[in-house]
């Protein structure tokens, strides 16, 4: 059942992340020619920014996950760290891959060093890529899950940062288009319009994966204790 | 390269990514699911006891 609801919802968030690419081709209007460098690049961002609003969520549940098993010691919190921790990856090397892919379009180098948004956000990627390998490397045990909560907790402090990071230090990355403050942005309405269902498609994708990954992580403990049961353990 | 090009680039990169880390979960799901349908059958046991880690830490 909890398997056919997270397809359910696999299916609906890659449906409309489709539709999404299709209206960001078809329908969303270009970008004035000397606005940027590279005008048709500028469509990568319809998936690039509902990418980083995924990964955000993700990072979210991670944190939450962590501080549940550090605290509560909640097998739940367990469950919902390792699902935000893929779910993390996952969207940040979407994210990392199309904004260096943008960046070379436009800028003409795929990463800055000396920005601060791409960087903190690449450490977040990372801090997801090491939690997730970790985990797959290390023997499951209390030791090992305080171990990784504790990166999960300390390194969600990077989310705020990264979010906060192109208002205060625009260097390179371009500052906020929605929800920017009292000049509303500058995008038109129909770019605005498939963003948002950008989002909201990522957003259902998300959950999805999320829900997939905690009940696999399940079957996976169900699975152990059995061969704990095989192996007179138990 | 132009601007088409780059935009190609991405987001095939893009597909080719979502593409192959669902079907990774969603086969991962799948094979879980049929072995330990298979063991807990002939062990006898029930999902309440899941998480042996929280089980020793609530004791």
């Amino acid at each position: 059942m909890a398997g056919r609801r997270a397809e359910a919802f696999l299916g609906l968030g890659f449906l409309g992340i489709m539709t999404t690419l299709y209206l960001g081709f078809q329908w969303a209007p270009s970008v004035a020619i000397d606005a940027f460098e590279s005008p048709a690049a500028q469509r990568i961002f319809y998936w690039h920014v509902p990418a980083a609003w995924a990964a955000f969520i993700a990072f979210a549940v991670l944190f939450a996950g962590s501080m549940m098993w550090f605290f509560k010691r909640s097998p739940l919190g367990w469950r919902l760290h390792v699902a935000g921790a893929e779910a993390g990856l996952a969207c940040g090397l979407i994210t990392v891959w199309s904004g260096c892919v943008w960046g070379a379009a436009e800028w003409g180098t795929p990463w800055d060093w000396t920005d601060v948004r791409l960087n903190t956000f690449g450490l977040l990627t990372l801090l997801a890529l090491f939690l997730v390998l970790g985990r797959q490397s290390q023997p499951d045990g209390v030791e090992t899950r305080d171990t990784f909560s504790t990166f999960g907790l300390y390194g969600f402090i990077l989310v705020p940062f990264t979010y906060i990071a192109t208002r205060i230090w625009e260097i390179r990355h371009p500052g906020p288009v929605v929800a920017a403050g009292d000049d509303g942005g500058s995008l038109s309405g129909d770019m605005t319009v498939v963003l948002l269902i950008g989002a909201l498609s990522f957003t259902i994708f998300i959950i999805g994966h999320i829900l997939m990954s905690m009940r696999i992580t399940g079957l996976e403990q169900r699975l152990e204790q059995a061969q704990n049961h095989i192996d007179g353990g138990n | 390269m132009d601007g088409m090009t780059y935009l190609t680039v991405a987001y095939l990169g893009m597909i080719a990514g979502i593409a192959i880390w669902t079907w990774t979960v969603v086969n991962r799901s799948r094979a879980i699911e049929s072995r330990l349908a298979a063991v807990e059958a002939n062990l006898n046991i029930s999902a309440s006891e899941a998480d042996s880690i929280s089980k020793e830490q609530a004791e």
